[in-house]
């Protein structure tokens, strides 16, 4: 310790609030400094002779005051705070309340969480469940799987020999909500190649559900042209109609001029024509 | 078993303010020693004492339960003390027969003892010391207080108060050498209107 060190203690060694290890490295260095052992000793007979410093005693008129004091106090008292409910009640409950501000703390967020739990069990029992609850999420997981199912039964349908089971194939599409990419170009594809009228015409009705959907709306004006029976054409149009499809204008005007196309489907494209122009 | 100081507050908080009366029985002679020693009068000191108890009863709402009433009770007279000489004139001089306990030696007569005459002029001394720095040793040896009490009465880091106790020791110590080599007589006002709450 350097004489620096040590004179910053001098308080801490003279009021004795030193703890090891300064004590010892302390009463180690005045062994060996003259200079900090007598001052050091100094202080500590300064402090030795302060306690010496005789202390005064209070006069008996000090208590006797006191007590008078007391007493008016506790009349003022009683004669302003009887009958005051407002005062009695505050003190009943401030005499429930915890003083200990730990308390106080846990006290509110008991508070806190039994309203929580209160507000859920209310809202769950009157409401849909939310979506962050387990039981939500494993509904959410049922819709899910309920829908794949679906479109995997649509798409194997769609695949199938028989025309019937084709239609039926498309309309299992009807029970999907949000259909995967797949689905719609299954559906498309039908109305492209299938061979039978019944199963494209079908599918054109399955489709107009999808009709927000820019695939849909490109794939019916494609097919349009490419479609060789004039009922599916018929059906096209209408549905190009139907969605407002503005992309299908030039479409339209190529059948109104072919003279090789079912006269009817061309009047029905000119109708198309003049409603969506 | 007697109760604590803190349940006999608690209980005057509720309004069981007779329970005032332990306390007062506990503490007056503490506080007025406090104050003798920090004004070096005895009547200033006694009205001082009544006031604390006066302004312990009348914020008796604010004591809390984990406060400890010793040191609520100093941080109160710090207060008390301080009012009391912004109220009053700041330069009173106290009254004669109050003082002359606190006079000094003058020239030793030939039949006082060396060690008298050192507790005389240590005790001018400590009337020449500001009084924010009389204060922590009248704390600190008088009332017995550790450092981390005298933070809780004062309202301030236990460094702080470490650093206050060893700057007042050491003035202390060079008042104290001054008026030894010079035999001078204490002439100080023992007024102490400098304090104020940090």
């Amino acid at each position: 310790m350097q004489c620096e060190e040590v004179r910053k203690q001098f308080a801490d060694y003279v009021i004795d609030q030193m703890q090891e290890p300064e004590r010892s490295l302390f009463s180690e260095h005045l062994t060996v400094c003259e200079i900090c052992r007598t001052e050091a000793e100094e202080l500590k007979s300064l402090w030795k002779t302060l306690g010496a410093i005789p202390s005064a005693e209070p006069s008996p008129e000090l208590e006797s005051r006191f007590h008078i004091m007391l007493e008016a106090y506790k009349h003022g008292l009683n004669h302003t705070s009887t009958k005051n409910w407002w005062a009695v009640v505050n003190s009943w409950i401030s005499h429930w309340w915890p003083r200990q501000p730990v308390l106080q703390l846990g006290f509110s967020l008991g508070l806190l969480i039994l309203g929580v739990v209160i507000g859920r069990q209310v809202y769950s029992s009157s409401t849909v469940p939310s979506i962050s609850s387990p039981a939500s999420t494993e509904v959410a997981e049922l819709r899910s799987e309920l829908t794949q199912t679906r479109q995997m039964v649509a798409l194997s349908l769609m695949q199938q020999q028989s025309a019937s089971d084709r239609i039926r194939g498309v309309n299992w599409s009807y029970q999907l909500q949000q259909p995967g990419g797949e689905v719609l170009t299954a559906l498309l594809d039908t109305l492209m190649h299938d061979s039978n009228v019944n199963v494209r015409l079908a599918t054109v009705d399955a489709l107009r559900q999808f009709g927000d959907r820019p695939v849909v709306r490109s794939g019916v004006i494609e097919a349009m042209t490419r479609q060789e029976s004039p009922m599916v054409q018929i059906a096209l149009i209408d549905l190009a109609v139907d969605l407002h499809e503005k992309e299908s204008i030039p479409t339209l005007r190529q059948l109104t001029q072919d003279r090789k196309i079912n006269e009817t489907v061309r009047e029905r494209a000119q109708k198309g024509l003049a409603e969506l122009e | 078993m007697a109760e604590t100081d803190e349940n006999l507050m608690l209980a005057v908080r509720a309004g069981d303010v007779s329970k005032l009366g332990l306390l007062f029985d506990r503490h007056h002679r503490a506080l007025f020693d406090f104050f003798a020693r920090m004004t070096g009068s005895r009547a200033i000191a006694e009205d001082l004492v009544q006031d604390v108890f006066f302004r312990i009863l009348k914020y008796r709402a604010t004591f809390r339960a984990d406060s400890r009433f010793k040191a609520w009770m100093f941080h109160i007279a710090r207060n008390a003390r301080v009012d009391y000489y912004r109220k009053h004139h700041p330069e009173a001089v106290l009254p004669e027969d109050d003082t002359a306990g606190f006079q000094s030696p003058g020239p030793a007569p030939s039949h006082r003892l060396e060690q008298e005459e050192q507790i005389t002029l240590l005790e001018c001394a400590m009337f020449k010391l500001p009084a924010e720095k009389r204060e922590v040793l009248v704390l600190s040896r008088y009332q017995e207080m550790k450092y981390e009490q005298i933070a809780e009465v004062m309202g301030c880091e236990v460094g702080t108060v470490k650093v206050r106790v060893h700057r007042a020791l050491n003035e202390l110590r060079e008042i104290f050498l001054k008026l030894s080599s010079e035999k001078l007589p204490c002439n100080v006002k023992k007024s102490g209107n400098s304090l104020r709450i940090m």
